[in-house]
């Protein structure tokens, strides 16, 4: 009764302050000149970046510094997560030992191979066409790190490490898409041009699909960088508390 | 036409703002990422009707799934019911 009090209070708070704002609000009505630059020439005009899509080019191209910083925060983040579960070698191999059976009812289990299957297509598609639909790498990546978040889900763990996709071999997977989106960065001092270039030297398109020249690139590099990054994390998180307690010797 | 699509947008954020107010009050840490988790839906929806889907994609995959996931991983390390 007490929370309904409080709630009550918060909406007709904001609600008389969303009334008295609606009145006095007037809506621009010309766009911003830097958003109508950006608009006329991500495709178009003499500063292209051969995409259609214009938030894919200020993410990678016009501001692809920002987001190569933003990438290297997220990777400290990860950096600091696997730091902080950080095991040697026997633990490591213990921290593997588990049965993988799947702990919830068969229907269950069904539909989640169904789902896993279909959010790797769609993560796929949504990283792979960033350059000409509304999506890019980040999003498809953690699109795709819910997958094996679904199957630690309704198997286990172990499952997963059963079947190839240990810690190790995320956090390789995880490198070789950093590794790449360094080289695509530097590639354009190759032909002495500056970092993060990307017209004229990365092609605009192949077989008649607009490319947006290095845009697919860092897109699939992205792509593959945050989803396995997620996924080494959740396999370190998912090991029972019980082994963790083992390894850092907490009696009960 | 733009009435509806604001009167749909208040709505989302009016569902938004109950939904995280319950999971901030909420004692049974389970229940409030469930809270989380429909507040993330709505807002995800007004995001979508601010014509930003690039931003809805990100936010759906993470408020929703990851977001959710990571909190649960931790409540499973930690006690279920928040201790006045």
């Amino acid at each position: 009764m007490k929370r309904l009090t409080g709630l009550l209070t918060i909406l007709i708070i904001t609600l008389g302050v969303a009334i008295y704002l609606a009145q006095n609000i007037i809506p621009p009505e010309n766009l911003h000149p830097l958003g109508e630059y950006y608009l006329e020439n991500s495709y178009f005009g003499e500063h292209s970046a051969k995409s259609p899509e214009v938030v894919t080019s200020i993410l990678w191209d016009y501001r692809g510094v920002d987001t190569l910083f933003e990438t290297a925060v997220f990777f400290l983040a990860i950096i600091g997560s696997l730091t902080i579960f950080r095991l040697n070698r026997e633990q490591s191999e213990e921290a593997k030992q588990g049965e993988p059976k799947p702990q919830l009812p068969e229907p269950v289990v069904v539909v989640t191979k169904l789902t896993v299957a279909m959010i790797l297509a769609v993560s796929a598609s949504i990283a792979l066409h960033g350059q000409l639909t509304p999506g890019g790498g980040f999003q498809g990546g953690s699109a795709l790190a819910v997958a094996p978040l679904l199957v630690i889900a309704a198997y286990t763990k172990y499952a997963l490490e059963k079947n190839g996709l240990d810690k190790t071999r995320a956090i390789i997977i995880r490198s070789i898409g950093l590794l790449g989106i360094a080289l695509t960065a530097l590639t354009p001092l190759l032909v002495s041009g500056y970092i993060m270039q990307n017209q004229p030297i990365f092609p605009g398109e192949a077989l008649g699909v607009p490319l947006g020249g290095s845009l697919v690139l860092y897109n699939l590099f992205e792509y593959l960088a945050v989803g396995a990054g997620f996924t080494a994390v959740f396999l370190l998180l998912s090991i029972p508390e019980e082994k963790f307690k083992k390894f850092l010797g907490v009696r009960r | 036409m733009i009435e509806l699509h604001l009167t749909i947008l208040a709505i989302t954020a009016l569902i938004g703002l109950i939904a995280s107010y319950l999971a901030i009050t909420e004692k049974d840490l389970l229940k409030a990422v469930g809270y989380s988790a429909v507040q993330a839906i709505a807002y995800a929806i007004a995001f979508y009707l601010l014509m930003a889907p690039d931003i809805v994609l990100a936010y759906v995959a993470i408020a929703v799934g990851i977001y959710s996931a990571l909190l649960i991983f931790i409540i499973g390390k930690t006690e279920r019911y928040e201790v006045m």
